[in-house]
């Protein structure tokens, strides 16, 4: 019962934010259309485009505190001079519902004010009891420098509007979303989004990032709809970061999420 | 004093850019209704800043000196952050004296806006020797100020019918509203204020039992700078930590600026406004021992109740301060108080503690409600008061917050920081908690609901200053009522969330556009939900233009629309557009401000505030509700040298209306206007 009960809620608000981005995205509004860091590849893959090491990160996200319902991600970024690719892995669910989803992406900067990118998606979903499905998407984004501290971006999920064929009514969202990242100084970056999904609405993000000390940072955001407030913060210690980060629905309450990589 | 190249030079730098900031002043009103129109968005009409009005003016008159500048000074100004007060305090420590008022522009947290602002309230001097007083300075060095309004309702009232004036509801006096104030100021040392007021339909000079005014307000103060701080008998104001425990006069909440969230404790104040409740009466003073502020209060005081029919029991206090009819009249001054105590406070550079404790005892004992919401209401008699609240400021950030307790009641908690992560980045986290239980009768902490009780919330705002030219604030903040509330019979929550541009193209254009939604819970008309509320949603847009056309007139634009919906039943909304003509040329006596507004509201629910000016020290932000059209003017007309004439008409005509307003102000017609005059004489 609690489960289906949870299906219900989860249905309604998950399908708007299933892009599942990074703690660092995530505690800052789960904004990060102009962001650039590994886990670009869960919501704007151009942000990989100026990684200039290999790169492998982790990532669990709880939701709702619950103990069943997880997110488990991992994604890989490995550079060839200016020709970036990406590797993703994403597991949603409990033990009768799940959802995942592997990517690859090519990202390249153009002359360092322009960076475009294309990914590829292949999704699994599998519900106890109704079988399971599989479909291919397509993503595509770009981010563009308006001047040294000023990014902007926008990146389109599914366009094809891909489809599971076998389970009917289970969509794939078709998104868009723009974004704008702006760094008031080395140590404060200011992030906000807006977020379009087809026939679900526009959320609207906002997000801030404070470098307290080069190797500590403390962020936040809040989204509009659903209204959600977000905290979190970012260790980075030689070649290793942690971030860590959680969101607060006011009704269904905590999510924590936790991040951790390693640069080559 | 010794300059250096490197100084000298930072001087000439300042001055090459001095110009642009001279041409940024404005004239006084102006700049005094950009501060309060940044600090109350939406306040009701209800609010009363004729004192934080009258506060600015002065100091406008009377600059603060830069280099002898206090905490208490600059905290008076409003739009000051305490980091910013905090940064002037030190810069000059640090810097040696200010030379020039433009060297604030190097302080880190002041913004150039701030700036602006603040040049107009302080000066710079070399300091002056120890001022004598004699009883001749005493009168002839010194500032007063009389002034008189009046004003009514030219459209007869139904309270003010002579058809059947035996009846209970009508209005035993006139239609004529009436206020005479006198201030007195001698160099900031001394100083006394009487205000006397008649509202409409109230009685003046005009019966065997009331002879003369409604009310009388008045007080004589001192301030100095040896162990008696501050020393003042008659009405005063009390504002300590966040308003939890003690906060009387105007406090502002959630604004459209960083500046007023966390609230700045004044202590102990003249009082000056005409709000006829929240105030104390009797004599306080603030006396210092070294680091050690206290302030001791006494008040006694008689406020406005109806009783329970066997009248042993108080079942409401009024705070409206109107006694018009037989019953309101027969309700006045019902009821007395008696308020003792005293506050402690720990001051240092950083770190400042204070301690509050008071009590206060009613003649007769409050009554329980009858409905489930009033159940944690006050009753008895008997109230004590105690609360802790702390600042702290380190480096770039500033803590701030206060405890509170009422003594067989519950607590109340607030807790915040303000940061300013780089000088164009300020960010404010405020987290509160006042039990359903906590009573306080002059909390005035930051709250959803109109009283800080029952709620708990998280607040959070970041203001952006991307160039010279635009800047963003905005704040979300989650709110939840553990018990039920009037009109809401379950525990809710909800969440409002604010966004505002400013685009300041050059000195004479200026464009805002401002986005604000509030989620709320209320009891459910009809429909059956598992808890019995459903959603109000409400969504305010508005885009304001001003723009200068010369060096005599600018024009304002305000467009506004509402959207209110409830539950899953249609939404509806309000519209509001309105032009302002501002007349203000460099040298003449005659200046004045015209609006036009149309509006067109579904109901009560859609009903848009806005700011309207008005005679100087009167502020006024009333609803535009139904559908028509709303005109005033005002103008100013200097006589001579310190005396001033004002006169403002306004008119609201109402479409497919045939009667406007309800009760005793009920008007037959479709029109409602208004007239007010005004002289001051300064001498």
């Amino acid at each position: 019962m609690k489960c289906i009960c949870l299906i219900f809620i989860l249905f309604q608000t998950e399908l708007i934010a299933q892009i599942s981005p990074g703690p660092r995205s995530l505690s800052m509004g789960s904004a990060g259309v102009a962001l650039k860091d590994v886990w670009s590849l869960q919501h704007n893959s151009a942000g990989i485009a100026e990684i200039r090491r290999p790169i492998f990160a982790l990532g669990y996200e709880r939701h709702f505190s619950d103990q069943d319902l997880s997110t488990q991600k991992a994604v890989f970024v490995i550079p060839f001079k200016q020709h970036v690719f990406g590797l993703s892995f994403h597991r949603y669910g409990f033990s009768e519902y799940s959802e995942q989803t592997a990517g690859i992406a090519y990202s390249r900067n153009f002359s360092g004010a322009l960076a475009l990118s294309i990914m590829l998606k292949y999704h699994q979903l599998s519900i106890y009891k109704y079988g399971s499905s599989s479909a291919v998407s397509v993503d595509a984004g770009l981010q563009y420098r308006i001047s040294d501290r000023f990014w902007i971006g926008t990146h389109i999920s599914n366009p094809s509007n891909s489809r599971f064929q076998d389970l009917l009514g289970s969509t794939i969202p078709s998104s868009l979303s723009f974004g704008v990242s702006f760094e008031f100084s080395d140590k404060v970056l200011v992030i906000s989004d807006i977020y379009m999904v087809l026939n679900a609405g526009i959320d609207t993000k906002l997000g801030l990032e404070y470098r307290l000390i080069k190797w500590f940072a403390l962020r936040g955001g809040i989204s509009a709809s659903p209204f959600k407030q977000y905290a979190g913060f970012g260790i980075q210690h030689h070649r290793f970061t942690l971030d860590v980060a959680s969101s607060s629905h006011p009704n269904l309450g905590y999510s924590p999420n936790l991040a951790f990589s390693y640069e080559f | 004093m010794n300059f250096n190249g490197k100084y000298f030079g930072f001087i000439l730098f300042l001055l090459s850019i001095m110009p642009h900031i001279v041409c940024a002043q404005d004239d006084d009103s102006d700049i005094i209704e950009k501060i309060l129109d940044i600090l109350s968005p939406d306040l009701g009409d209800e609010q009363d800043y004729s004192d934080i009005a009258e506060r600015l003016n002065y100091y406008r008159k009377h600059p603060i000196d830069l280099n002898n500048a206090t905490k208490d000074q600059l905290q008076e100004l409003i739009f000051l952050s305490p980091i910013q007060i905090n940064e002037i305090l030190s810069h000059s420590l640090e810097n040696g004296p200010f030379i020039n008022v433009y060297e604030l522009q190097s302080i880190r947290s002041l913004d150039i806006e701030s700036v602006n602002l603040l040049i107009n309230f302080v000066k710079v001097t070399l300091p002056t020797s120890f001022q004598d007083l004699t009883f001749k300075k005493l009168v002839q060095k010194a500032d007063h100020d009389i002034m008189v309004r009046i004003g009514k309702i030219l459209e007869r009232q139904a309270g003010f019918s002579t058809l059947a004036n035996s009846k209970e509801a009508n209005y035993q006096g006139s239609a004529w509203r009436v206020l005479t104030r006198y201030r007195y100021n001698f160099s900031n040392s001394l100083a006394a204020s009487l205000n006397m007021e008649k509202d409409a339909g109230e009685q003046f000079f005009d019966s065997s039992k009331n002879k003369g005014f409604d009310f009388y307000s008045g007080n004589i103060s001192i301030r100095g700078s040896g162990v008696v701080k501050k020393l003042l008998i008659g009405d005063y104001a009390l504002q300590f930590g966040q308003g939890l425990v003690m906060w009387s006069g105007s406090g502002f909440g959630k604004g459209s600026g960083i500046s007023t969230i966390a609230k700045q404790d004044f202590g102990l104040k003249p009082y000056s406004s005409v709000n006829e409740s929240m105030f104390l009466r009797g004599a306080s003073g603030t006396f210092k021992f070294r680091k050690l502020f206290f302030t001791p209060f006494f008040s006694k005081k008689n406020l406005d109740a109806s009783t329970t029919d066997q009248g042993k029991e108080i079942s409401t206090i009024s705070f409206s301060g109107l006694h018009r009819t037989k019953s309101e009249i027969e309700n006045k001054s019902r009821l007395s108080s008696t308020i003792y105590g005293a506050h402690i406070q720990f001051n240092s550079k950083r770190l400042n503690i204070g301690f509050t404790s008071y009590q206060t005892q009613f003649s007769l004992p409050f009554s329980i409600g009858k409905s489930l919401y009033e159940q944690y209401d006050f009753r008895g008699n008997l109230l004590t008061n105690l609360g802790i609240n702390y600042d702290y400021n380190y480096k770039n950030t500033y803590f701030f917050g206060e405890m509170a307790h009422s003594k067989n009641g519950g607590s109340a908690f607030i807790n915040g920081i303000m940061s300013s992560l780089s000088p164009r980045v300020s960010l404010v986290l405020m987290h509160r908690r006042y039990a359903k239980n906590y009573h306080s009768f002059f909390n005035q902490s930051v709250s959803e609901a109109s009283n800080p009780v029952n709620e708990s919330g998280f607040y959070s705002a970041l203001s952006l200053k991307f160039d010279s030219k635009w800047d963003l604030f905005t704040y979300s903040d989650f709110f939840r009522f553990p018990w039920l509330k009037f009109r809401v019979n379950a525990p809710s929550s909800g969440y409002e969330i604010f966004a505002q541009i400013n685009y300041k193209m050059n000195k004479k254009l200026n464009l805002n556009t401002r986005f604000k939604q509030q989620v709320r819970e209320e009891n459910s008309e009809g429909i059956i939900t598992h808890s019995g509320l459903e959603t109000v949603d409400k969504q305010n847009y508005r885009i304001e233009i001003s723009y200068g056309i010369n060096d005599r007139f600018s024009f304002r634009n305000r467009v506004e629309m509402v959207r209110y919906q409830k539950g899953n039943s249609k939404f509806e909304l309000g519209f509001l557009n309105y032009q302002d003509i501002i007349y203000k040329p460099m040298s003449s006596r005659l200046s004045g401000n015209v609006r036009f507004g149309i509006f067109d509201t579904e109901s009560f629910n859609s009903r848009i505030y806005a700011y309207e000016n008005d005679v100087l020290y009167a502020y006024s932000v009333p609803a535009y509700q139904g559908k028509g059209v709303r005109f005033y003017v005002n103008a100013r007309y200097t006589l001579i040298r310190g005396f001033d004439l004002w006169l403002r008409y306004s008119l609201t005509s109402y479409y497919d209306q045939i009667t406007v307003g309800s009760g005793g102000d009920q008007i037959n017609g479709n029109k409602r206007s208004d007239i007010r005059m005004q002289i001051r004489y300064q001498f």
